[in-house]
C-alpha cells in the first residue's frame, strides 16, 4: 500500500525568508526554481519516519538557470566577438545554477541523505514520471518513504514567478492532513493520447493535482492530468482512494 | 520473478570516434582522443583541451540532437529494435550555449529530450543526475526490465560541453586541467601526481537492454548481461566528496547487494576517475574499503584520459567499455596514467591492456553535487565475441 502523506507548496520567497530563516540561510545562493523546491520539501520532510533515509526524487526545472546566468551567456557571447574571453571568470555559483541536480544535491546536503535518489530533467511531463517512480519504489519495497519535489519558474528573469511543490509518500499509513483522511495512491496509466498545448512547467502539474484532492469525497478517485501538464505524447491518469 | 536483462545494441560517438570499434581498439591502443580544439584558442579562453566528437560539425546548431540521435540509431540497428517497441532512458545533461550563424543560442536540454523521446513507447525519462546521469540511465531502465514495467528500453545519455560558457564554468570550479602549452592529449591524468582535471567533452552513448528471453526468442546478438545497480548520495557537498568516499561505496554495496555478489566476485572495475585532486583520492579510498584485502588484485581502468568528461554520457560510453571486457575479458589502461599518486593505490592498468579475463565488471559514476550510481555488467555465456 502506497499512502500520500503530506504536500506543501512555496511561491513567496519573501514569505520563505520571514518564516524561515534556517531554511533561508541554507538556500538563498540558489536560483529561484531550486529554493522554492527546498522550501516545499522541508515543509514535508517533518512526516517522514527519517529524513537521511528518505527516497529523494527530484524534478529539474524545465526553465532551468537565473537571470544572473542568462545574463553571463550574453556577456560570453559578446566576448567570443570581441576575443576577449580570457579575461571572464565565472561566479561558480553560476555554474551549479546551470547543472540539473542541484535541489537533489542541497536536499541531501542538508538533510544528511543518502538514500536512494532519482534526478528527472527539465522536459515536459516528467513529474508523472516521478509519480511513477514513487509508486515503483514503494510497491518494491525498497524505501518506506518517498519525498517527490519539483520547483520551476515562469521565466528566467528578474521577477518571473515560480513555485516549489513537495509530496511526501509513504508505506505507512498516515492522515493526509488537509483532508484529514487517509489517501491512498493505487496507479498511474497512460494511454496513447497526443496534444501540442503542452506548457512545460516542472511544479504547475502537480501543484494543479492538489486541490483537485482536497474536493474530493471519501472512495475512489481518478484524477485525468490536463493535456497541457503531459509530455504531449500520452495521456495520464492517476487513481487514488479516499479512506 | 524478476526478469533478466541482456545488452543487444550499443553506438558510441566520442572523442576516439563515432562507433564502438573505435572507442574501444583507441583505448587498447593507450591513445587519447583529447586535443587542443582551434575554436577554442580563438575565443581567447584558457581552457582549449578537449575531448570532441569529430564526425559532427561544431557549427551545427542541432549538434546536441545529431549526436544523440546517432547514437541511438547505432544501438538500435544493432539490436535490430524499432524504437517504437522500447522504453527511452535518457540523459541530455544540461542546456547546450553556442553561438549559431545569427548569434549566442540557447538550447534546452528538454526541449532536446523531447525531440528524441518522441518516437518511443515509453516509459520515457529524461535522468538529470549530473556526471552519474548515464550509469543511471542503464540502472534505471535494467530495473523497468527486470520488474517487468516493460520488455525493451534504449538507455544512455549525450552531452555538448565544449563551449565557452561551461568550459569558463569548470574551471571557476577547479574542476578542468587548463591550458598549460603541453601536449593536449595529456591534459587528463585520471590517478596520476600531475593530475589537474579532466577535459570536457562532447559525446553520447546508447544501449539497448532487453530480456534475456525476449533477445532469445528475436535471435538477437547477447553482447553481456546487466545484473546489478545501485545509487546512494553523499549528502556532504556540492562541488567534491567526502575525503573517505562514503557515499561511493555506498552505491557500490548497493550494486553488488542487488546483484547478489559479494565483492569477491567482481574481476575488474571500470572507474569515474576524473583525475580531479579530491574526486580520485574519494574513490580510490572507496573501492580499497569494497575490495578490503583483496584490492590489489582487482584491476581498475578509467576511460576519461582518452576521451574527456562527456558528463551525461560518460556513465554509458564507461558502461559500453565495461560490457567489452566482460565479453572478451581484456581489461584496456587508463590512458595518461603514469605515476600513481599517494593515496590512489589500486591495481591500475597502466600502458597497455591487461587480458585478465574478467567476467564481472563494476561500472561507477559519481555526479558533481554527490549523486552517485554503480552497475555490474557479466559475461553471458551466449554473448557474441567481440574481437580482442
Amino acid at each position: 500500500m502506497i499512502y500520500l502523506v503530506a504536500t506543501a507548496q512555496r511561491s513567496d520567497l519573501q514569505a520563505v525568508r520571514e518564516s524561515s530563516p534556517e531554511i533561508w540561510r541554507q538556500v538563498r545562493r540558489y536560483n529561484l526554481p531550486v529554493q522554492l523546491a527546498l522550501a516545499a520539501a522541508d515543509d514535508v520532510i517533518q512526516f517522514s519516519e527519517d529524513p537521511s533515509t528518505t527516497a529523494v526524487i527530484s524534478l529539474a526545472p524545465c526553465q532551468p538557470g537565473s537571470a544572473d546566468l542568462y545574463r553571463w551567456g550574453h556577456v560570453v557571447t559578446a566576448g567570443m566577438a570581441t576575443g576577449t574571453l580570457g579575461n571572464l571568470r565565472m561566479n561558480p555559483t553560476q555554474t551549479l545554477h546551470a547543472v540539473d541536480n542541484l535541489a537533489l544535491s542541497a536536499f541531501a546536503i542538508s538533510h544528511g541523505n543518502h538514500a536512494y535518489c532519482l534526478g528527472l530533467g527539465g522536459a515536459p511531463g516528467q513529474a508523472w514520471c516521478g509519480l511513477e517512480a514513487v509508486h515503483e519504489r514503494l510497491s518494491a519495497g525498497a524505501e518506506e518513504d518517498v519525498l517527490l519535489m519539483a520547483g520551476d519558474q515562469d521565466a528566467a528573469e528578474d521577477g518571473a514567478p515560480g513555485l516549489g511543490v513537495a509530496l511526501l509518500f509513504s508505506v505507512r499509513a498516515k492522515s493526509y492532513q488537509p483532508l484529514g483522511r487517509i489517501v491512498r495512491l493505487l496507479s498511474i496509466s497512460r494511454n496513447n493520447t497526443r496534444t501540442a498545448d503542452v506548457v512545460p512547467h516542472a511544479a504547475n502539474g502537480l501543484a494543479a493535482f492538489l486541490p483537485a484532492l482536497v474536493e474530493q469525497r471519501q472512495g475512489p478517485m481518478s484524477y485525468v492530468v490536463p493535456p497541457e501538464h503531459t509530455d504531449g505524447l500520452s495521456g495520464v491518469t492517476i487513481s487514488l482512494e479516499i479512506l | 520473478m524478476k526478469r533478466r536483462v541482456v545488452i543487444s545494441g550499443m553506438g558510441a560517438l566520442s572523442a576516439l570516434g563515432a562507433t564502438t570499434d573505435e572507442l574501444w581498439t583507441g583505448l587498447l591502443a593507450n591513445r587519447s582522443g583529447v586535443r587542443r580544439v582551434q575554436r577554442l584558442v580563438e575565443s581567447g579562453i584558457t581552457v582549449t583541451n578537449g575531448g570532441e566528437v569529430a564526425s559532427v560539425s561544431p557549427q551545427n546548431v542541432d549538434r546536441d540532437h545529431e549526436i544523440a540521435n546517432r547514437a541511438i540509431e547505432d544501438a538500435l540497428v544493432q539490436s535490430r529494435r524499432d524504437a517504437a517497441e522500447c522504453g527511452f532512458i535518457w540523459s541530455t545533461g544540461l542546456d547546450t550555449f553556442q553561438m549559431g550563424p545569427n548569434g549566442f543560442v540557447h538550447r534546452s536540454a528538454g526541449l532536446c529530450f523531447s525531440n528524441l523521446s518522441s518516437r518511443f513507447s515509453g516509459p520515457r525519462r529524461m535522468i538529470a543526475a549530473a556526471c552519474a546521469s548515464g550509469t543511471q540511465a542503464i540502472g534505471e531502465a535494467f530495473r523497468l526490465i527486470q520488474n517487468g514495467r516493460v520488455d525493451a528500453c534504449v538507455a544512455g545519455g549525450s552531452s555538448v560541453m565544449l563551449t565557452p560558457f561551461y568550459l569558463i564554468g569548470f574551471a571557476g570550479l577547479q574542476a578542468v586541467a587548463v591550458d598549460n602549452g603541453g601536449d593536449p592529449s595529456t591534459a587528463c591524468r585520471p590517478f596520476d601526481k600531475r593530475r589537474k582535471g579532466f577535459a570536457l567533452a562532447d559525446g553520447a552513448g546508447a544501449m539497448v537492454l532487453e530480456t534475456l528471453d525476449g533477445a532469445r526468442k528475436r535471435g538477437a546478438t547477447v553482447f553481456a548481461e546487466v545484473i546489478g545497480f545501485g545509487m546512494s548520495q553523499d549528502g556532504f557537498d556540492l562541488n567534491r566528496p567526502c575525503d573517505d568516499g562514503a557515499g561511493a561505496e555506498l552505491c557500490m554495496r548497493r550494486a553488488l547487494t542487488d546483484a547478489n555478489l559479494s565483492p569477491e566476485e567482481i574481476d575488474a572495475v571500470n572507474a569515474h576517475a576524473t583525475a580531479t585532486y579530491s574526486g580520485d583520492l574519494a574513490e580510490a579510498a572507496a573501492l580499497r574499503k569494497v575490495f578490503a584485502n583483496r584490492w590489489p588484485e582487482v584491476p581498475v581502468s578509467g576511460a576519461k584520459g582518452a576521451i574527456g568528461h562527456a558528463m551525461a554520457a560518460a556513465g554509458v560510453l564507461e558502461a559500453i567499455i565495461a560490457a567489452h571486457t566482460c565479453a572478451t575479458g581484456i581489461v584496456p589502461p587508463t590512458v595518461n596514467l603514469q605515476h600513481v599518486d599517494e593515496g590512489c593505490e589500486l591495481d591500475h592498468v597502466i600502458g597497455e591492456p591487461r587480458d585478465s579475463n574478467a567476467q564481472s565488471v563494476l561500472s561507477v559514476s559519481f555526479g558533481m553535487g554527490g549523486q552517485n550510481a554503480a552497475i555490474i555488467i557479466k559475461r553471458h555465456k551466449e554473448a557474441q565475441e567481440i574481437q580482442k
